[in-house]
């Protein structure tokens, strides 16, 4: 059971001292019971306590990370099994498979692709971020130099797939710098694949048919001193992929198997050769649990609803998703078209902008900043008042944009028109409908 | 139950049995006992009978049991001297009544095929509908579901003059109900009436003229016991859920004009083991005691002008105004608009002129509903930009009077009434402030509007607790003074009720799950003593909430045996969180922040956390933005403690709790608080005092750290140990 | 090294209800653990979709969504046969978007005479939707109920608004209604209970939770559906029980992404195929949060589906 915030507060050294980056011991506390903050943060903190925190705070599933620099990965340390319960942390990382097999031109050709699929959204980048780059050419140096050129020629976190150790050790001689997962560890494997994972500090995948096989090997690896592991359980078929995961996370969670206590890896690819059908079952392993998705092909049309997948399920549900303060344009608006201001909790700027694009008619939409609350709520938090929704309109710009002075605010908060009018003699302001499914045909009968 | 009206119902229905008897044997004899009976296109036989007792009668044979158990259902007549409690009899009287007169008309249909129109209106001369069929049932039985028509009024006999049965049709039609017409009063019937004074009769207009004598109830009561079955899924043979479906969802009532014969009582009866009560014209006994029917059984000597009203009100209808009839728009659209100087046509209020509003709750017979008045100039008699005194009294009245609802009632006039176009409310009771615009007095509206439209929208949406409303508007000074006068004294009243309401003197907390959209589990117990952390929750707005919608977020929670009297636990209450929480929390305090607090959602006014280099307690309001002693800002708190997770050490409050005498009473209470920002300080002055005075520190207020003392636990240290602050030397904290 | 599997012990059941009536009628529900975890429960029916059919042609769909029924656009019986003889449709959807009072605004007599139309037309079960106009929709609603009686036909969104007037028909004329609520587990739940209440009976009712496309508030809908599945069969929450549709054709086509060119979007690949997969991902992803009935749109993301759930649901 994880302790609370108070209880670690008991064991922690109280002396305020804000070394830590944080102004007091209680605010420590709570930012490591809430897994914001790492306990060797605190320079003060004896052995003992550090142990008893660790172990009590540690997440059921391991945290690595793989690869360094922009495209590191971080996977696992996982709390829930359902995101309603508090989120789930880290979102898998989506990897597209390159042999050292192809030509040449192949791969440039898919790299500069990787590079170039990169989606704004929210104010975040969505992109992959792995190469898994597999042996098939039965020979180390090539595949190691294979390896080299990938590394020099994209920045990626790199999964070094062969099953022969002897292959892996050269990969890694030009490649360990860079934290790359080696897969995979099997039953045969398990030592030598280990000792070069302890030896480079690298993560390992295990690779076993089944779950028992899978608990035997880490639990081999975890007795050599390992602790870095990503699990492929080597599923036959689509239900099994979905029943060992769900297993290996509630086995982790539920009953502290330590043997499974860890991210996964998975191949939708090898379970059909259908590349449509690949994309469904990665995105059914986004939704249930999968550390790393490895992906046979990454195309716009596959990759940009993966990542929207990632980026739905893995949202806080607790900390709304926002989008920036700005004026957005829709449509190409022009100095008679209407304004419209709403909340920047972004599925209020998605449905509201969506709407607007429907009705095809162009306008203004005036995003004002609310922390991510919605429309009523951040009213009722006073988030989004007549005055400070006053200062915004004065400071963003749109009265030298528009022709006319008609400002048209969301239906529910119509209790502030007057108040508004007010703060904004210059402008009129209009009651809009309450529902955004309204707008269009609001638009519509809008005249400047 | 009146020994008269049993002895007559009694006498009544072993006439109608006889004559049922005699009627059937002449069928027997004349068709045989394989001949088909029963009424028109329909699968439920004869409906009451198959209802009630779920025999499906198809020939004529099957009709003998059926008279059989008339038969055992009859009690003996009453003689002089026996004195016996007579209701379940004569409800079994009645009861064996709906079966003969059933068997009768049945019989009827088989003599004289074409007695009856058989369809939606009358043809030609015939006026006489006869049994509803299926496809009718499933129509008009839609609207008895869905609220359309709440019930039906069940006539017998006639008015004294058509000019009163037109009234009595219209008013019924007003309040939506059917009008099902039936029997003879002295040789005069409502339905010939209503034809004769030139009203329109049949299914359409929900003027039913079901059959020319008292026989042809059953075609009502066959209607309303087919609606359980096909509505209700209450199965033939129910008798006990079809009986209790009519009674709680059928608002129907009988309503017998002229002198009740014996057979009329046995009806009457009859109609009451349905939970229809019976509404009289003529001086009979009256049944007032509940018991069957919701409120009263038998109310007589009812006058013609009121009979309507009464009917309403006795079998407890809810009056629905579904428009609210003023010259201007009205929606939430126009809640914020502002009436500028310019516009301003009058003015009451606001500091300018003496201003009132003031609901209150009245007993049922002191409140006309729907009774507007006007007490001094309205618009049209003022002059533009005029100024005058106010004052608004709405009077309410319910079957329950429920004096507790007054403030919540009396809080919703200011929304309600800046719905409408041109008018702008600002303020509450004796500081309200009321504009009228000039385009608003254009469009013709008047001051009195104003009672409109709360009579109208108190029905709408409070309708569950109030059965009428009256409203008085005044504008002549003398008269306001006295409305202020009284509104002063209810204030003091109502004010003096909250401060004795305590935790102990209240059996029954509300729950709010309002928030567990977004925070799943969270449960917000709501005492009397704990408003709702986010402030906008009291235990009367719980109870209120409740009573108005209850399947809603707000249930009521019998407290049960007291687990702990200082943490604040009780038996209810551990069990409905578990329950609410979806078995995610088994228990919480009241009265803690250290054991086991309640969950937070993350609405909350304000966040109490401790303070330990202090062992005392802050506490931060969302509106201050600084940091504060605990080394977190309150967007940091809320990240951390909302959710609906329990976080000990961490509890939303609502500033109205922080003055509650059951402030954190595990922890010492408010002499635990060494810190608060000095603007919620400041909003709170008042009550801290006092707080202060009642536990014997007179200057606590003074003693409690702000921003200005420090926002750090180092810096607010000595300011607490220079004037002694309790909390340094009460027992750790933590 | 032997794993003893920790299983979730499930004191629920989903609901069974027969949607249609004839040959062609379809039994839903039944679940008896969370979605297609048979390791350790249940799930004897396959969730169903069905196929939307729009009352007026559509006038601002993507090239390929359009192209399959380009035939039959103008004319709804045509366009449900299509789906049915042609793809195989084991379910219809009728979208009735030109009720819509801010839009065509048609009446409901032209609604009910169309909905009765494609009921006869069809021999599978038949769902009609509204315009999320809930005062139109009431309208709308009763007069199909009473013009197609008995022809046990799911109507919605049946909404806190209009449940009385649309519960009552449903019950006089023996129709399913879909009780929608806007995102919320309490509000769902608030809903099924007023239903009962006024006596619909529970073998009648299915539940819309609100659904979002993706990336388009999806994890909303996600997440309040599997706490609606953990209440309905951990919790012991009856009036969750019921099975759940999922409205989502229309959510994802509507979006941006769904419909930009090539030239418009370059980045996001070939657009025929990429609007087939945001609509079988939001198809894929509330199924695993507990989805019984799908309405989608394109052929080829239901035959994607169908195909994932036949390998989900194999023996």
């Amino acid at each position: 059971m994880a302790l609370s915030g108070i209880e670690i507060f008991k064991k922690l050294p109280k002396k305020n001292c804000g070394e830590c980056g944080v102004p007091t011991c209680l605010a420590f506390a709570m930012k490591l019971a809430t897994g914001q903050a790492e306990l060797v943060a605190c320079p003060y903190v004896s052995d003992d306590v550090r142990a008893a925190i660790d172990e009590a705070s540690a997440p059921p599933i391991r945290t690595l990370t793989i690869g360094a620099g922009d495209r590191a990965v971080k996977l696992g340390g996982e709390t829930v099994m359902f995101r309603h319960e508090k989120r789930l942390e880290n979102p898998p990382g989506l990897a597209l498979v390159l042999s050292d097999t192809m030509d040449d031109s192949v791969v440039n050709e898919k790299l500069s692709k990787f590079k170039y699929l990169e989606f704004e959204r929210v104010g975040l980048i969505l992109r992959p971020q792995m190469l898994a780059l597999k042996e098939e050419s039965g020979d180390a140096g090539k595949f190691a130099a294979f390896v080299k050129r990938v590394i020099d020629q994209m920045d990626a976190a790199i999964i070094l797939m062969s099953d022969r150790p002897e292959v892996i050790s050269e990969a890694l001689k030009v490649s360990k710098d860079k934290k790359p997962l080696i897969y995979a560890a099997t039953n045969d494997t398990a030592e030598a694949m280990g000792s070069l994972a302890k030896e480079s500090a690298c993560p390992l995948a295990v690779k076993g048919s089944g779950l028992d096989e899978v608990m035997a090997i880490t639990d081999k690896l975890l007795g050599m001193g390992l602790k870095d592991l990503v699990i492929d359980s080597q599923p036959v078929n689509v239900k099994k992929a979905l029943e060992d995961q769900v297993v290996i996370r509630r086995s982790a969670l539920v009953k502290k198997v330590k043997q499974l206590g860890f991210s996964t890896i998975t191949f939708p690819g090898q379970l059909t050769d259908n590349k449509m059908k690949e994309t469904l079952i990665a995105s059914l392993l986004i939704a249930k649990y999968a550390g790393v998705i490895v992906l046979s092909e990454m195309e716009g049309h596959n990759v940009f609803p993966l990542l929207l997948a990632s980026l739905n399920i893995y949202t806080d549900p607790q900390r709304p998703m926002a989008v920036e303060e700005k004026v957005y344009e829709i449509g190409g608006p022009r100095e008679d078209s209407p304004v419209l201001i709403t909340s920047n909790f972004s599925l209020t700027y998605f449905i509201v902008s969506g709407e607007v694009e429907s009705s095809r008619i162009p306008a203004w939409l005036l995003i004002k900043d609310t922390e991510g609350l919605s429309v009523l709520t951040a009213w009722a938090a006073g988030k989004f008042a007549a005055d400070t929704v006053a200062v915004f309109i004065k400071k963003c710009g749109i009265a030298d944009r528009v022709k006319h002075r008609k400002l048209v605010i969301p239906g529910y908060l119509a209790g502030m028109s007057g108040e508004l009018e007010e703060e904004l003699p210059d402008w009129q302001i209009l009651v809009g409908p309450r529902e955004a499914a309204h707008l269009s045909a609001y638009l519509k009968q809008w005249s400047a | 139950m009146s020994k008269i009206i049993c002895s007559a119902a009694i006498r009544g229905a072993h006439n109608i049995v006889d004559k049922a008897e005699q009627k059937y044997q002449e069928a027997l004899d004349k068709w045989g006992p394989d001949h088909a009976v029963g009424f028109p296109n329909t699968a439920y036989y004869l409906p009451i009978i198959y209802g009630i007792l779920g025999v499906p009668v198809s020939k004529l044979g099957d009709v003998r049991p059926v008279l059989e158990k008339c038969r055992s259902l009859l009690p003996p007549l009453v003689s002089e001297k026996v004195w016996l409690p007579y209701l379940a009899p004569t409800l079994e009287a009645g009861m064996a009544t709906f079966f003969a007169e059933e068997i009768i008309e049945a019989i009827r249909y088989l003599e004289y095929p074409d007695f009856y129109t058989k369809q939606e209106d009358p043809i030609g001369g015939n006026i006489w509908l006869g049994a509803a069929d299926d496809i009718i049932l499933r129509k008009r039985g839609v609207e008895f579901v869905d609220g359309t028509a709440p019930g039906f009024a069940a006539i017998l006999g006639a008015p004294p003059t058509k000019e009163i049965a037109a009234e009595i049709a219209k008013e019924l039609q007003e309040k939506n109900l059917y009008v099902f017409m039936c029997a003879e009063n002295n040789g005069v019937r409502m339905s010939e009436q209503l034809v004769e004074a030139g009203v329109q009769i049949g299914w359409p207009t929900r003027l039913v003229s079901f059959g020319s004598d008292y026989t042809a109830t059953v075609f009502a009561m066959g209607f309303a016991t087919r609606a359980a079955m096909s509505f209700g899924g209450i199965k033939p043979g129910d008798f006990r859920g079809n009986l209790l479906y009519n009674k709680n969802r059928i608002f129907a009532f009988a309503m017998p004009l002229g002198p009740v014969s014996d057979e009329w009582y046995a009806n009457a009866a009859g109609a009451i083991n349905w939970g229809f009560p019976v509404i009289a014209d003529t001086p009979i006994p009256e049944i007032l005691p509940t018991g069957i029917c919701t409120y009263e059984h038998v109310v007589s000597n009812v006058p013609h002008s009121e009979i309507v009203q009464r009917a309403v009100e006795v079998r407890g209808l809810k009056v629905t105004v579904s428009k609210i009839d003023i010259p201007v728009s009205y929606g939430p659209a126009f809640e914020g608009e502002r009436i500028r100087k310019d516009d301003l046509y009058l003015e009451c209020g606001g500091g300018k002129t003496k201003a009132v509003e003031l609901t209150v709750s009245r007993d049922m017979d002191e409140v006309e509903d729907g009774h507007v008045e006007m007490i001094g100039p309205d618009l049209d008699q003022i002059k533009d930009g005029s100024k005058l005194p106010f004052a608004m009294l709405i009077e309410v009245a319910g079957r329950q009077r429920q004096e507790d609802f007054e403030p919540i009632l009396e809080r919703q006039i200011h929304h309600l009434v800046n719905y409408a176009e041109g008018i702008m409310h600002i303020g509450q009771r004796a500081i309200m402030w009321l504009r009228v615009g000039k385009a608003a007095v254009e469009k013709g509206f008047r001051l009195k509007h104003l009672g409109t439209i709360m009579h109208a929208k108190y029905h709408q949406e409070f309708g569950a607790i109030c059965d009428k409303v009256q409203v008085k508007i005044y504008t002549e000074e003398a008269k306001v003074d006295e409305v202020l006068a009284l509104a002063r004294k209810i204030y003091a009243a109502r004010d003096k009720r909250v401060d004795r309401m305590t935790d102990e003197t209240e059996e029954t907390f509300y729950s709010c799950t309002l928030c567990q959209s977004f925070a799943p589990s969270h449960v917000c117990i709501i005492t009397p003593e704990r408003t709702g952390m986010c402030g906008a929750y009291n235990w009367l707005d719980g109870k209120a909430s409740y009573e108005i919608n209850p399947t809603g977020p707000n249930q009521p929670i019998v407290k049960g045996e007291c687990i702990d009297p200082v943490l604040g636990k009780w038996k209810g209450t551990d069990e409905f969180i578990f329950k609410a929480s979806r078995q995610k929390f088994q228990t919480a305090s009241a009265y803690s922040l250290v054991h086991d607090p309640m969950t937070a959602c993350g609405c909350f006014e304000c966040i109490a956390t401790i303070l330990p280099l202090c062992n005392g307690v802050m506490i931060v309001n969302r509106d201050y933005l600084g940091m504060t002693p605990c080394g977190m800002k309150f967007t940091t708190l809320a990240g951390m403690v909302g959710g609906g997770e329990v976080t000990p050490g961490f509890l939303g409050v609502s500033k109205h709790y922080i003055a509650s005498r059951k402030f954190l009473l595990a922890e010492g209470g408010l002499k635990r608080v060494v810190w608060m920002p000095q603007m919620l300080k400041k909003e709170l002055e008042a009550k801290l005092k006092s707080r202060g005075e009642e536990l014997g520190i007179p200057n606590l207020f003074d003693i409690i750290a702000d921003d200005t003392k420090g926002a750090t636990e180092e810096e607010i240290l000595p300011f607490l140990e220079e004037v002694g602050h309790p909390a340094l030397t009460m027992e750790s904290i933590l | 090294m032997a794993l003893e599997i920790p299983k979730v012990s499930y004191s629920g059941k989903i609901r069974e209800i027969v949607l249609g009536k004839g040959d062609k009628a379809i039994t839903v529900g039944g679940g008896t653990s969370y979605p297609f975890y048979l390791f350790e429960g249940q799930m004897p029916l396959k969730p169903r979709i069905a196929m939307e059919v729009y009352d007026s042609p559509p006038d601002d769909w993507a090239p390929t969504a359009l192209e399959p029924f380009a035939d039959v656009a103008g004319d709804p019986v045509a366009w449900a046969k299509k789906c049915i003889d042609t793809y195989g449709a084991e379910m219809i959807a009728l979208q009735l978007v030109s009720t819509d009072p801010n839009g065509e605004n048609r009446s409901a007599e032209e609604a009910a005479a169309l909905t009765k139309k494609v009921a006869e037309a069809v021999d599978v079960p038949l769902i009609v939707w509204g315009c999320n106009n809930a005062e139109k929709d009431t309208e709308v609603l009763k007069k199909i109920a009473e013009d197609c009686a008995g022809r046990s036909l799911m109507i919605g969104p049946v909404t806190e608004a209009n449940y009385k007037q649309v519960g009552a028909v449903a019950i006089g004329y023996e129709h399913t209604v879909i009780a929608s609520t806007p995102i919320d587990i309490n509000l769902a739940k608030q809903l099924n209970i007023l239903l009962g209440n006024l006596g619909v009976p529970d073998g009648r009712i299915l539940i819309d939770p609100t659904t979002g496309a993706l990336g388009y508030g999806l994890e909303y809908g996600y997440s309040v559906m599997e706490r609606i599945r953990m209440a309905a069969l951990t919790q012991e929450d009856e009036r969750l029980q019921f099975p759940m549709v999922c409205n989502l054709g229309k959510e994802v086509w509507k979006t941006k992404e769904a419909k930009q060119s090539r030239d418009e979007a370059p980045k996001l690949g070939d657009p025929a195929k990429r609007g087939v997969l945001m609509e079988a991902i939001t198809a894929q992803l509330v199924l695993a949060a507990g989805a019984d009935i799908l309405i989608m749109r394109h052929p080829e993301s239901i035959a994607l589906i169908q195909d994932m759930l036949n390998d989900l649901l194999a023996a």
